[in-house]
């Protein structure tokens, strides 16, 4: 397998005194689904959002597909974008529009202003939306106002939305923070799916442990801005746990996430 | 065992700093500056009413006298209502009229406002940019939309011209504003889910912002247009702008004709209603439909 994301060096300060990231260094390959966990405030989302430049890095390289995304220019970077899907935790659809509306928007970055800004779609693009959200298990719902779906449909609308994008890499920052385990389970095992059956990498930041060990081929621990664990689920210890989280919390956590490592 | 006595140390604490405080009265606002500017500020226009209604002059005038020869005149005004120097037909078009200059400024200026709205929202915009915009139009709002319309009769001549650019001004400023808090309602969530699938700002502003805050501009822009309308009434009278408004200020100050003014007053009301009514229809039916 390729190397698909690079990052060397990477850091990230907000102001003059918040380290948010610093020196990170990891590498991702094609296909590979990671999980990246670590107490709030670790910098998890600023990672995620320093990939697609939603965020800018102060330093550092970023190297998705064979290219530098730092040092894009505006056009490239939207259409660097338009490779690497994003899922979030609070959903981010636009309300008032239908399921169907929300998912062509991940057809934007591909379409003439004109016709992105009207909204005129082929029927090629109609008809793929229409086969995601079928595999999604929404059919019934493509011309529902999106803000009528519950937790865990508007997720994978938001899904669908990423899929659509035909995308290299899906970046998901905590997807299942607001959902309940039912619909935490539903999510998760249709990101696994899409990773294993779509060869599409995916790079996870999650707040459950037990989550992350059992769903995910590697696992990246950072703690206040700083890698401290990379490595397969296996090799994930208490004193690892405690090293991320922070003391106590080990014991918590690894209690709970024991049953599934090894 | 660590956390239980930490818990309690914590409510023994609490309980120890309630017992100092007893004896002071406990506030619920904290005290701060602006508290007692606003409390300053009602005091002084409580005085100065009660100076104003000292100091009239009354001598001239049989208060009671007033109030009944008052009465009289809209009792004649609204219950004895006739045409007599123009008939229905023309008052119907007139009152047109005066429906197209609301409607014609309120278009103008909802367009122009729709537009620098996206540029003064500061999630939009630049911050620079959007000061700029919304400092001008704070200025064209704190004139009153006659004061435009006179304003622009120096270069246009009294008349209707000068109408419809002094009321589109002052509907820009007063939309802008209204628009573009609207827009900063919107969830930040969204449009960077937009932007980073790489849509293009144009694309996130037709797709997302618009439909964001649909209901917020169509009520902003009636409420407008009800404004527009009952300026128009006045600008007919006050700057010779036509329409209904001009034949209530010849029924009254020409004619002296208190039944003509209270049937013209009948069909102000009535329109002003029927405005009202669609605008409410309007506002259920994009609310409910998906
Ligand atoms: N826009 C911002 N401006 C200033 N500081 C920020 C900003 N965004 C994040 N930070 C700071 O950077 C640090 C990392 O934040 P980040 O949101 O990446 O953490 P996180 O790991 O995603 O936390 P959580 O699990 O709570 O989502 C925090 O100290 C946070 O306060
Ligand atoms: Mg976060």
């Amino acid at each position: 397998m390729t190397t698909l994301l690079q990052l060397n060096h990477v850091s990230k300060h907000y102001g003059n005194d918040t380290k948010a990231l610093s020196d990170v260094n990891f590498s991702v390959k094609e296909g590979e689904f990671v999980s990246i966990i670590g107490p709030s405030g670790a910098g998890k989302s600023t990672l995620l959002r320093c990939i697609n430049r939603m965020v800018d890095a102060n330093s550092g390289e970023i190297i998705f597909d064979n290219v530098d995304i730092a040092g894009l220019g505006k056009k490239d970077l939207k259409k660097a974008r338009t490779k690497i899907g994003m899922i979030f935790q609070h959903y981010n659809l636009v309300n008032r529009l239908s399921v169907i509306e929300n998912v062509l928007h991940g057809r934007l970055g591909f379409k003439s202003t004109l016709a992105g800004a009207l909204g005129l779609y082929t029927e090629e693009e109609k008809r793929q939306a229409l086969q995601i959200l079928g595999v999604l298990g929404l059919q019934e719902q493509i011309y529902k106002r999106s803000d009528q779906l519950s937790g865990g449909q508007k997720q994978r609308v938001g899904i669908a939305r990423a899929l659509i994008q035909n995308p290299k890499m899906l970046l998901c920052d905590e997807p299942i923070a607001s959902l309940d385990p039912n619909a935490s389970k539903i999510i998760m095992d249709h990101l696994k799916n899409i990773s294993a059956s779509m060869g599409i990498t995916v790079l996870v930041n999650l707040h459950q442990v037990e989550v992350a060990l059992k769903y995910s081929d590697r696992i990246i621990g950072v703690n206040k801005g700083s890698l401290i664990f990379d490595g397969p689920p296996n090799e994930i210890t208490a004193e690892i746990i405690e090293a991320i989280y922070g003391s106590e919390a080990g014991d918590l956590m690894f209690d709970l996430g024991g049953q599934y490592a090894g | 065992m660590g956390v239980d006595q930490s818990v309690k140390t914590v409510s023994a604490d609490s309980i120890n700093s309630f017992h100092l405080n007893e004896k002071k009265r406990i506030k619920v606002k904290p005290f701060n500056k602006a508290s007692l500017i606003i409390q300053l500020t009602i005091i002084s226009l409580v005085l100065v009413t009660i100076y104003t209604f000292i100091s009239f002059d009354y001598s001239d005038i049989n208060l009671f006298e007033g109030i009944i020869s008052t009465f009289q005149n809209v009792k004649i005004m609204f219950l004895e209502p006739h045409f007599k120097h123009f008939s229905f037909v023309t008052a119907l078009y007139q009152v047109m009229i005066t429906l197209g200059l609301a409607f014609l400024t309120t278009l103008f200026g909802a367009l122009i406002a729709l537009f620098l709205g996206f540029f003064a929202a500061r999630n939009l915009s630049s911050k620079p940019v959007s000061a700029a915009i919304k400092g001008f139009v704070a200025v064209i709002r704190s004139v009153p939309t006659v004061l435009w319309v006179l304003i622009f009769a120096v270069a246009a001549g009294l008349g209707s011209v000068a109408a419809v650019i002094g009321m589109t001004f002052h509907t820009v400023g007063y939309l802008i504003k209204a628009y573009s808090e609207s827009f900063e309602e919107l969830d930040e969530g969204v449009i960077e889910a937009l932007k980073a699938s790489g849509a293009n700002w144009w694309q996130i502003i037709f797709q997302a912002v618009i439909p964001s805050s649909m209901t917020y501009i169509i009520s902003w822009t009636f409420l407008r247009f009800e404004v527009n309308f009952a300026v128009a009434v006045a600008m007919g009278a006050a700057a010779g702008a036509g329409g209904i408004g001009f034949d209530m200020f010849m029924a009254s100050g020409f004619y002296f004709d208190l039944r003509e003014v209270g049937v013209i007053t009948y069909f102000v009301l009535a329109f002003a209603i029927a405005l009202e009514l669609i605008a409410t229809k309007v506002k259920t039916n994009l609310k409910t439909s998906a």
